[in-house]
């Protein structure tokens, strides 16, 4: 049964987290020299799955095999020896190094104690070449841009001899030209008998490099089809029901505007950002990542200053940099990133749903903490949280109820205008349309919803209009009737904007 | 957590869950245990009431220590604060007529600007707080310094009584520390600015995006922190009835180490007043129990070191355990494991405790020599090892027990040890004191005890000892001034390095000193400095001095430590073009005078003086008459007799 150009095979893996099941008996296998895409939603277990190939996660039930052999990779180390690299979306790299000390991090080649700088830059020297990238070893990797810092890991990767390379979504924060670079780089890998694993959202990008496609959804692998497989039916197997069942958007009648934003800029960062987000209705902001859409939000809300423009609620206009304005003025603020913006992770489910409202809930310095408890209560039980009592620490909820917590903050503060930053990523299938209900529900009552979303099909099923940003600009806006996947794509991948400023440096 | 009570019932059960659940508490009652078992004098409700009078200080600055850690800030300075706002206390009143009450507001006040001041750094410039609380840690202590002039200020008998106690036994301090860990245990748990603490510390973006207004916050969490050292220093000051600019030295570390014992974590958003309490408790317990089992206070500092270390490893160790995700299953291996940690530690605190301080401390039990106890003021310098020789020597030819403990130069940590003495019933003291003021409250208990209390080297002020074992500073002074003099030949250029600002040894050396030049008026003093009777430091500022100075003909020393620091800076000038004149006559000493780089030494005699204080101890024991002042003479040592001189 075994191939001898099999390098890799996975063979009814599951994985448990406390409350939630990521993956239930997933199958893969990859070949020397093939390009292998891993094609699902968010949260479908894509990331678990490759984290146990790295060895971050021990998976609870069945088998690994490298070579035909089963495995048990326990750590980094253990991936290392078996020729395993994986490069994920966040880098990591040290940036006050230099590249050749990136690359050979913890592994400089030494000579009598001492690192050997001359023949550590030299290899590195090699590795550049063969991934074709112009860039000093001695240069430091603070000063490198994202296309660059993703070479400098593929370079790391070459260093160690890797026969498998993870790829987690590479091609997200890349412009076509650096995508179509990174797409000949993993060509002559893959001619040199590299096996290749590749996550991607772009199903464009599936025929244009990948050899087979295995499609996981719910934690289960549920097909593998060749990569010349039409797109339709790809997203009917990623999808598994019609997209109308997974977004249960209802429209209502939309009434005045309540947030109005004008002209905002923040120099280097985001330009002439004007949107209207009206009562009752929900607005998406679809674009690429670094496109500036988590910094005008923050803006927004206060988090952050900027340099012009204006932002108005129900027609008073909002003190910038001033989280306490924005929020008195009955904006809220669901963070992209929810364990590190969103939540006090070691305090309860209780102390972080009164977050918001314990000022007020104050009276002469002291929290009324009998009302704070029921007020949580009321809500948890409203939002339906999963959990063993309010006394329960964030930190060992789901995904899906930690970010039922963070929106129910802001629900018991009556938030008229709640704007959403990637609400649902990392959240199983069933939480994902609890929120989407939630939304339907504030809409409702007249709250207006702004919600930024990577997740195309998202944006494109609960938003009433989507508004594309592409290089710290508006690209375009779109009736969510008319906006398709590729309507919207086209505009997050513009140039043709006035934009002749660079995108900013972003730190990592 | 920050919030649970705990409602388990007064069953076995209860209180097993309560100790699992608390390391600091577990291993609180481990040590009592132990002490118990090993001194029989330790439970005794007069010793209790002295732990808990020695944990206040440290308690109460530890509990402001605590909402900034909570917060996940650190507050280095409280130790200087406090000594800072007792002193503006002290100098107001005492020195400038202003009214108690509005003293006592002025010190309050000092506090909150220190704390205000660390709060603004912190939150508005950005500064880390480890640096911006140890800029004002140096402030603060300069401030007190500057303010009192560097020597202590009586403080003023109404505010004294805090330092007292209420009907003859309950001790005031313990009330006060009471009182401020209620309002501690009261702000974290209800108020807005305590909720806002574990919400900053927690996750401080989490909490901004909230819509907590952090900075604001930030201010006033240091300034609350400053407001607690404050009470701190004031209640210091009022057990010495006397405001030392450098009391609280050092107390910051054992501030931070009562909150992490007591299980609150550096990163943040953990922490609780009622740990905090049991942490201060344990450092006191340990130092009191250790001063009883008569441990050797180098050892002292060292088990102390151990059980800090074993204390907060038991806790980490059994949150660890009990860390595994609750949907894992609670009850399951989990927690047996975790019973398993934490009964294991226990065990193996206990072992390290007993068989520490039995195998450490000196066996006096069961004998019917007299006791004595002799508290030295440091032991961190040649002349007081001597006086520990002497004494010791003496004491053993005597067949008296004798106790020896080390204030470490701290003249509340002397107040502790002298009140471990009165309630451990011994037969007499001998005492040399950090501050000759603040050691008078305790001297007082001790003579209501009827314990007979003889001052070596330093006098006691306001309170009577039996006997003043001395050498006369002041005429070493004189002595020292004139060997220069008649070195240089009436005539050049000299500095003069003083002993640490505040004590008496430094002041009389001092005065002597000026007294003894009167004679030489050609003599010039170009720098005076203080070098606070170290080695290092001598070394340092008579570095700093030959820059400014080069052509320095001679140098008088206050002791021979800073002399020996100088004569390295001199190098080759030592002995040869500048002439040095140290004071103590130690064995270091007397070799540099023997190898001519001190030209001399003003010899005291310190085992002499150890001795002759045994002598007067026993003397008085027995009943019989002593002198109440006994002058060891000094002499000055140079080349000529050092052979046949010995201290």
């Amino acid at each position: 049964m075994s191939d001898k150009d099999e390098l890799l095979r996975i063979e009814g893996i599951r994985k448990t987290f406390p409350g939630v099941v990521a993956l239930d008996g997933v199958d893969f296998d990859l070949r020397r020299g093939e390009v292998h895409v891993l094609l699902g939603e968010n949260g479908a277990g894509k990331s678990t799955l490759i984290k146990m190939l790295s060895g971050a996660y021990h998976p609870d039930g069945g088998r690994v095999l490298v070579d035909g052999e089963e495995v048990h990779i326990r750590g980094a180390q253990d991936a290392e020896r078996l020729g395993i690299a994986t490069i994920y979306q966040e880098f990591n790299l040290v940036p006050d190094l230099t590249v050749a000390e990136n690359i050979f991090l913890g592994r400089q080649p030494r000579r009598l104690g001492m690192i050997d700088r001359k023949t550590m830059e030299a290899d590195a020297e090699v590795l550049l070449k063969r991934v074709g990238v112009n860039v000093s070893p001695r240069a430091r990797v603070r000063e490198l841009g994202i296309a660059r810092l993703q070479m400098v890991e593929i370079a790391k990767a070459l260093s160690l001899d890797a026969r498998v390379l993870i790829m987690d979504e590479p091609t997200a924060v890349l412009t076509s030209e650096e995508v179509d670079k990174l797409f000949a780089i993993v060509r002559s890998l893959r001619e040199d008998g590299v096996g290749i694993v590749f996550i991607t959202h772009h199903l464009e990008e599936i025929a244009a490099l990948g050899d087979r496609v295995t499609v996981i959804r719910d934690g289960k692998s549920v097909g593998q089809v060749p990569a010349t497989t039409p797109e339709d039916e790809l997203v009917r197997l990623m999808v598994g029901r019609s997209i109308e069942q997974q977004y249960p958007r209802e429209r209502g009648d939309t009434g005045p505007a309540l947030l109005k934003v004008e002209g905002l800029t923040r120099d280097g960062v985001f330009h002439d950002v004007s949107f209207e987000v009206h009562a009752g209705e929900v607005v998406g902001i679809a674009g690429l990542v670094g496109a500036g859409r988590t910094e005008v939000v923050r803006a927004v809300f206060g988090a952050d200053p900027y340099d012009k423009g204006t932002v108005q609620v129900a027609g008073a206009a909002l003190r910038g940099h001033d989280v306490g304005a924005a929020m008195a003025a009955g904006i809220g603020l669901v963070p992209e990133d929810r364990k590190g913006q969103g939540l006090v992770l070691d305090q309860s489910v209780e102390e972080n749903l009164g977050l918001v409202t314990m000022r007020s809930a104050t009276r002469g310095g002291l929290v009324d903490l009998k009302g704070q408890r029921a007020a949580a209560a009321r809500i948890a039980e409203q939002l339906g949280v999963r959990m063993a009592g309010l006394h329960q620490q964030v930190r060992t909820l789901s995904g899906g109820n930690q970010q039922k917590v963070v929106i129910g903050k802001w629900l018991l503060a009556d938030t008229r205008v709640l704007i959403l930053d990637e609400p649902t990523r990392g959240i199983d299938v069933g939480a994902k349309v609890e929120i989407y209900q939630l939304v339907n529900e504030l809409t409702a009552q007249g709250a207006a919803v702004l919600m930024i979303s990577s997740d195309l099909p998202e944006v494109l099923g609960m938003s009433d209009r989507v508004l594309v940003m592409a290089q710290g600009r508006i690209a375009g806006e779109l009736d969510a009737d008319q906006a398709t996947q590729d309507s919207v794509m086209a505009l997050a991948v513009s140039t043709n904007t006035v934009n002749t400023e660079k995108e900013a440096p972003r730190g990592h | 957590m920050a919030t649970d009570t705990l409602r388990s019932g007064a069953s076995a059960g209860g209180l097993r869950r309560l100790l699992l659940d608390n390391g600091a508490l577990t291993a609180l009652i481990v040590l009592v245990i132990a002490m118990s078992a090993l001194s029989g004098d330790f439970l005794t409700t007069d010793n209790l009431l002295n732990v808990g009078v020695q944990a206040a200080v440290t308690a109460i600055l530890a509990f402001g220590v605590t909402f900034v850690i909570v917060s996940a800030g650190i507050d280095l300075s409280v130790g200087s604060v406090a000594a800072l706002s007792a002193t503006v206390l002290a100098w107001s009143a005492t020195s400038h007529g202003v009214p108690v009450f509005v003293a006592v507001v002025l010190a309050v006040v000092t506090g909150i600007a220190a704390g205000l001041v660390n709060g603004f750094l912190i939150a508005y410039g950005k500064l880390p707080p480890f640096i911006a609380t140890l800029a004002m840690l140096s402030v603060a202590r300069g401030l007190s310094l500057v303010i009192s002039e560097g020597s202590p200020i009586a403080f003023p008998d109404s505010v004294s009584h805090l330092g007292d106690t209420l009907g003859g036994w309950l001790p005031v301090p313990v009330l006060v520390m009471v009182l401020m860990g209620l309002i501690a245990a009261f702000v974290l748990g209800r108020t807005y600015i305590g909720r806002s603490m574990y919400a900053i510390g927690g996750n401080e973006e989490a909490a901004r995006l909230s819509g907590l207004r952090v900075q604001k916050q930030k201010l006033a969490i240091y300034a609350l922190s400053g407001v607690f050292a404050a009470v701190a220093g004031v209640v210091l000051a009022a057990r010495l009835s006397s405001a030392q600019p450098q009391a609280a030295d050092g107390y910051e570390l054992d501030a931070i180490a009562a909150v992490v014992i007591g299980g609150a974590s550096l990163a943040g958003g953990t922490g609780k007043a009622s740990g905090t309490l049991i942490g201060a408790l344990i450092l006191a317990v340990l130092r009191n129990g250790l001063n009883l089992l008569n441990v050797s206070a180098f050892w002292q500092q060292v088990v102390i070191g151990v059980v800090i270390a074993l204390a907060v490893l038991l806790d980490t160790v059994r949150r660890k355990a009990g860390a595994t995700p609750v949907a894992a299953g609670a009850g399951g291996p989990g927690g047996k494991g975790r019973q398993a940690a934490t009964y294991g530690l226990a065990a193996v605190v206990t072992v390290a405790i007993v068989g520490a301080t039995s195998f450490l401390h000196n066996d006096s039990s069961s004998t019917a020599n007299p006791k004595v106890g002799l508290s030295l003021s440091t032991l961190n310098n040649p002349f007081f090892v001597q006086i520990r020789s002497g004494a010791q020597a003496e004491a053993k030819k005597l067949g008296v027990d004798l106790t020896v403990t080390d204030a470490q130069n701290d003249a509340s940590q002397q107040a502790n040890q002298l009140q471990n003495f009165t309630s451990s019933g011994l037969g007499a003291i001998i005492v040399n004191p950090v501050d000759s003021d603040a050691a008078s409250n305790s001297v007082k208990a001790a003579d209501k005890a009827k314990i007979p209390v003889i001052a070596v080297d330093r006098g006691v002020n306001n309170a009577r000892t039996d006997a003043l074992v001395a050498s006369d500073n002041v005429t070493g002074g004189e002595l020292a001034a004139k060997t220069i003099g008649e070195k240089l030949g009436g005539k050049g250029k000299i500095v003069i390095l003083q002993g640490q600002a505040g004590t008496s040894a430094a002041r009389e050396r001092a005065e002597g000193f000026t007294k003894g030049l009167k004679a030489y008026p050609g003599i010039q003093v170009v720098a005076q400095q203080p070098a606070d009777f170290d080695r290092t430091k001598g070394l340092d500022v008579m570095s700093n001095l030959l820059q400014a100075h080069p052509d320095v003909q001679g140098v008088i020393a206050a002791n021979d430590e800073m002399a020996l620091g100088a004569i390295k800076a001199l190098g080759s000038k030592a002995g040869k073009s500048v002439s040095v004149v140290g004071f103590d006559g130690t064995p270091d000493g007397l070799n540099a005078v023997k190898d001519g780089t001190l030209y001399a030494s003003v010899a005291q005699q310190p085992s002499q003086l150890g001795k002759i204080a045994v002598d007067n101890a026993l003397k008085a024991i027995d009943g019989k008459k002593v002198e109440e002042m006994i002058k060891v003479p000094v002499k000055v040592v140079t080349k000529e007799n050092v052979a046949g001189f010995t201290g």
